[in-house]
């Protein structure tokens, strides 16, 4: 189970400190076998699920093993061990696997229309939804959106209707979840929908590199160029028609990548809706990474023009919204300015 | 004395800098001077002191200059090295006084305890001085400061929460109003901005969350912009960092009051009350808050209370075509379709914007679900596709899409043959421009192979059910029942059963309820109506389960839904029962029930319609007038049904005209060989709750 305590700060017992360490051990031990190299720093670490997580090396090999035109199948032993270690229940190595998911759900579902034997990304894919089933209880996550006519904890209300009969707008955000043994093809987006948003409640655990794989699928399953729309909408006309000229013919839907066609997929709201929130994240959150902020920036472009294409009145409004606040903040550099109590020359106490 | 918001900032600033201004108990530094207590020096000698390391020198000649106690000797020195931007400096000096025992010695004798907790006016002051208390606590604040700027980030939080926990011990009743306006209040305002925003720099994300809480739960006699700036600040942390903000304390909970319950509504609540107050003029317009509100309420699907907050936006801050068009937006998302039709009106009239792509296509899709707007939508279809220039040229496909689907509802509510088939041909033509622009969108495709299937071209209709299914990798329900109908069109009944089949298994149990329907079809074409019966049964009782668990529907649209799937289940129960009397068996009571359960649903399907037709004709012969007016408006609705035509025959039989029959008959023996065993029409009603 992962704790909602931080896992990085993990002040644990020893006894459980050790257990961690021993896992994590086993964990790289493993995976030395499937991959060609194990960095020292990572072998000899004395936090191995901290290293596995943030390790460059580690992670290029791992994701060129899964971007493989052959990756994903029932035997595949990087999957089985991608599995194991989730399994392992440990959250620390559960963060590693959690780090790779953006790779694996992209290869995933792009690949399905391929009609290639996926089960191995298929068994990670359940194990996170098992795993959210159980600790959401398999309970639906509801929003009911606060009516400013009654009081909160943040306002009064002047109007003294202390009258509950007021509807309360109540919308279903995450609906129940039902365990899953096998992936069923219409349940699919749904599967992975919940896995990204376990993968979303352990963001900030992250790492950046993760965040931009993520970013850069989003365009691919967008399927959809959104360059013209880099500048905002209100771009001159002369330059529209330029931008235009360049993009001719680059509505192309199914890219090559490392040798592989993927392309477009269907987007309904499950998938979509925690695709958004996790681009919100690497749009507008608290780090500020520039090749982050730019590639959440291709993805949202790329989404906005998909959004259009299916005439998808909420994803309109979500993916608009992003991209004219994207546009905002990087028009202002650095919107928070820490307050400066001495301007200039003149203080006084 | 002032009250706050009276003056702006900066002129405060200006008449307390002047040194003449300052009164006892002030002190200013000013173009290397300093005023304190009614002297005046000049702070080179100090520097120079400072420079060469000697803080102790600088100290005393400050205390001997100005009159000054060690603590305010020592302040003053740090402001001076922090103002010279000597940050190191400044912290070795304030590293130097004891400010926790500072801040002992400020707090009021225990004994005096208020008994009520809320603001008091003077009272509280009582032996506190202003100026110690000031002294002190900006000290802090400068320190803090100075241990962010050297990146030691948790330590300057630190220090900070010490500055609001000494303002919380010192000043029992809150904040006087009577410091409103002095310099006391601009440190406490700071420190109160500044502390959650250091936790974040530090990645404390839970310290910030809670420091935010207490930021604007307590009583810090902020002013307005700068509450709107940490609740804006806040709402952007719980948006977007990904980290859940956890239950309030019971403590803050008010009975009756709103307590959110989780980041995404907390945020909204907060954005909402910064666009209130800036409504109320208290505080500044900031279009970034509506914007983040959109992303907030559209991702939890709330766009109709979206909606209700672009209504209250100021006239003036939106161009009202802009507004038009995301108020259709949010009620689209809501499913209010009306409303949002409404709206595109007005924003696409020819005096506004006509020639906005956006709002044309959603008008045309709009349109395209509703037979009597489809004329309209086609109009707006071709405009989009027109429109679709520079950089919105790679919309023209989805203005194709459009014009398609819109032809294809118009020909339905065509009255005449000829009409109607022209209009469909031009559905077809349009659909396969689309594709031609844009050949990789799946619904186009499944679209494109509705249409031919409805043209009753089997072959091209297949080949664009299998691309949908292979596109969208087998995800989509209606794919799989398209695929059926078109197969068990051609009667090729074994392979519709096997894709059923098949589909069966790739969905789960709640929606199932339309693949069954189909399943029971087949069975009772191929003469099995025991298996049949047996999935009609299994079939009611899910509905009725799904009726059970979800308790009763909270939307219209459910209700509809849940008539849908009950409505079909005893028609086609009627169906397979007329089958079982056309073939002899003699259950005409039980047919004619279940067909009267169906037509009470819905009297405008003609499927019910028909049956009732049969039914009655053959218990009846002197019904045949009610029969055959049944039958005739059947046929205006489903011009193909080979079934309809059927029992129209009959009719014309019974009442002696002979070559009538024929001709009925003939039509239904070609209609019959190209029909599948639901009508495609059904699929559209599918495919819509899907």
């Amino acid at each position: 189970m992962l704790s909602d305590t931080s896992p990085e700060s993990s002040t644990a017992s020893a006894s459980s400190g050790l257990d961690s360490y021993a896992k994590g051990q086993i964990a790289i031990n493993s995976l030395s076998i499937i991959i060609t190299t194990v960095p020292n720093s990572v072998s000899a670490s004395e936090n191995p699920s901290y290293s596995l997580l943030h390790d460059p090396e580690i992670a290029s090999q791992v994701s060129s093993l899964l971007r493989d035109p052959n990756s994903g199948a029932g035997d595949n032993n990087l999957c089985r061990w991608l599995y194991d270690t989730f399994q392992s229940s440990d959250p620390n190595l559960q963060l590693v696997v959690l780090r790779y998911l953006p790779i694996i759900a992209g290869v995933y579902l792009s690949r399905v229309a391929l009609r290639r034997p996926l089960a191995g990304f298929e068994a990670v894919l359940l194990a996170l939804y098992a795993h959210e089933t159980t600790s959401r209880a398999g309970q639906s996550w509801t929003v009911s959106v606060p009516d400013l006519s009654h009081p909160s904890l943040y306002h009064e209300s002047r109007s003294s209707t202390k009258s509950n009969a007021t509807e309360q707008n109540i919308a279903v955000v995450s609906p129940r979840l039902e365990p899953y043994g096998t992936v069923r093809s219409t349940k699919r987006a749904r599967i992975v929908g919940v896995a990204l948003e376990l993968y979303y409640s352990k963001i900030i655990y992250m790492p950046v590199r993760s965040k931009i794989e993520f970013c850069e699928f989003c365009e691919t399953w967008a399927g959809q160029d959104g360059e013209m729309y880099k500048d905002g909408e209100e771009v001159d006309k002369g330059m529209q028609q330029l931008r235009i000229d360049d993009a001719a013919g680059s509505e192309s839907v199914e890219k090559e990548r490392d040798g592989e066609k993927v392309g477009r997929i269907p987007l309904p709201w499950e998938l979509l809706q925690p695709v958004l929130r996790i681009l919100g994240h690497c749009l507008l959150g608290t780090g500020k990474d520039k090749d982050l902020f730019d590639a959440a920036c291709r993805a949202c472009r790329s989404l906005y023009a998909r959004s259009l294409h299916d005439i998808n009145s909420k994803a309109i409004l979500a993916t608009g919204s992003l991209l004219r606040l994207a546009k905002m903040s990087s028009d202002s550099a650095d919107d928070f300015e820490p307050p400066e109590i001495l301007n200039n020359n003149a203080i006084t106490l | 004395m002032r009250r706050r918001g009276e003056e702006e900032r900066g002129e405060m600033w200006v008449s307390r800098s002047s040194a003449e201004d300052s009164g006892v108990g002030e002190v200013d530094i000013l173009f290397g001077e300093v005023c304190a207590n009614g002297f005046r020096m000049n702070t080179t000698e100090v520097e120079a002191k400072l420079d060469e390391g000697n803080i102790h020198e600088a100290e005393s000649s400050l205390r001997d200059g100005l009159s000054l106690n060690f603590e305010e000797a020592r302040a003053l020195l740090g402001r001076l090295e922090y103002q010279r931007g000597n940050v190191e400096g400044a912290l070795r000096v304030f590293d130097g006084i004891d400010l926790q025992a500072a801040i002992q010695r400020l707090q009021p004798p225990v004994a005096e305890k208020p008994s009520r907790r809320g603001r008091c006016r003077t009272e509280s002051l009582h032996s506190v001085s202003q100026h110690s208390a000031n002294l002190v606590l900006e000290a802090i604040y400068l320190k803090a400061k100075s241990l962010q700027k050297l990146g030691r980030l948790t330590d300057a939080a630190y220090e900070c929460k010490s500055v609001l926990d000494a303002v919380e011990r010192i000043f029992h009743y809150g904040i006087p109003d009577v410091l409103v306006g002095l310099k006391l209040q601009e440190t406490v305002s700071q420190a109160v901005e500044l502390l959650p925003e250091l936790w974040k720099q530090g990645g404390c994300y839970q310290e910030a969350m809670a420091a935010y809480r207490r930021a604007l739960l307590s009583q810090w006699n902020l002013d307005d912009e700068c509450c709107s700036r940490i609740q804006k600040a806040f709402a952007l942390f719980l948006l977007y960092s990904g980290v859940e903000a956890g239950p309030y304390s019971l403590a803050v909970q008010v009975d009756g009051s709103y307590v959110p319950r989780n980041n995404l509504e907390e945020a909204s609540l907060l954005l909402m009350i910064i666009l209130r107050n800036s409504y109320l003029g208290k505080v500044k317009w900031d279009s970034s808050v509506m914007e983040h509100l959109t992303v907030a309420l559209s991702l939890c699907s709330q766009t109709s209370a979206l909606a209700k907050q672009f209504e209250e936006v100021m006239p003036g801050v939106y161009n009202r075509a802009d507004r038009w068009n995301a108020l259709a937006l949010c009620y689209c998302g809501a499913g209010q379709n009306k409303a949002a039709l409404n709206l595109l009106r007005k924003s696409l009239h020819k005096h506004e914007r006509p020639d906005d792509l956006m709002p044309l296509l959603l008008a045309s899709k709009i349109c395209s679900e509703d037979s009597f707007l489809a004329a309209e939508g086609v109009g707006y279809a071709q405009r989009a596709i027109s429109n679709a220039q520079g950089t919105h040229e790679h919309l023209k496909g989805v203005g194709h899409h459009m014009l398609g689907l819109c032809l294809r509802q118009q020909a339905k509510a065509s009255p005449s043959d000829s009409e109607r088939s022209h209009l469909q041909s031009e559905a077809l033509k349009s659909l396969g421009v689309a594709v031609s622009l844009k050949h990789t969108n799946s619904d186009l495709i499944f679209d494109l192979g509705f249409q031919y299937a409805e043209l009753r071209n089997m072959d091209a209709a297949l080949s664009c059910t299998k691309q949908f299914i292979d596109a969208t990798g087998g995800s989509m329900v209606k794919g799989w029942i398209l695929l059926a109908l078109v197969l068990s069109a051609e009667q090729r009944f074994l392979e519709a059963q096997a894709v059923i089949d098949a589909a069966v298994d790739e969905t789960a149990k709640w929606e199932q309820g339309s693949l069954l329907r189909i399943r029971a079809r087949l069975k009772s074409l191929q003469s099995l109506p025991i298996d049949a019966v047996e999935t009609y049964r299994i079939l009611l009782a899910l509905v009725q389960a799904q009726r059970k668990s979800y308790g009763p529907p909270r939307y219209t649209s459910q209700v509809e839904d849940n008539m849908n799937s009950e409505f079909e289940l005893w028609l086609g129960l009627a169906t397979l029962y007329s089958r079982v009397m056309c073939e002899g068996l003699g259950r005409d009571q039980e047919a004619l029930a279940a067909c009267i359960n169906g037509y009470l649903v819905d009297p405008s399907c003609a499927q019910c319609q028909i049956l009732l037709g049969a039914l009655l004709l053959k218990m009846d012969s002197k019904a045949s007038l009610l029969a055959r007016s049944l039958l005739t408006d059947a046929l205006r609705i489903e011009p193909t049904n080979h079934m309809a035509w059927y029992y129209l025959a009959k009719i014309h039989q019974h009442d002696g005209s002979i070559a009538d029959a024929t001709e009925c008959l003939q039509a239904a023996s070609m209609l019959e060989d190209s029909s599948p065993v639901e009508s495609f029409n059904q699929l559209c009603i599918l495919s819509r709750v899907r």
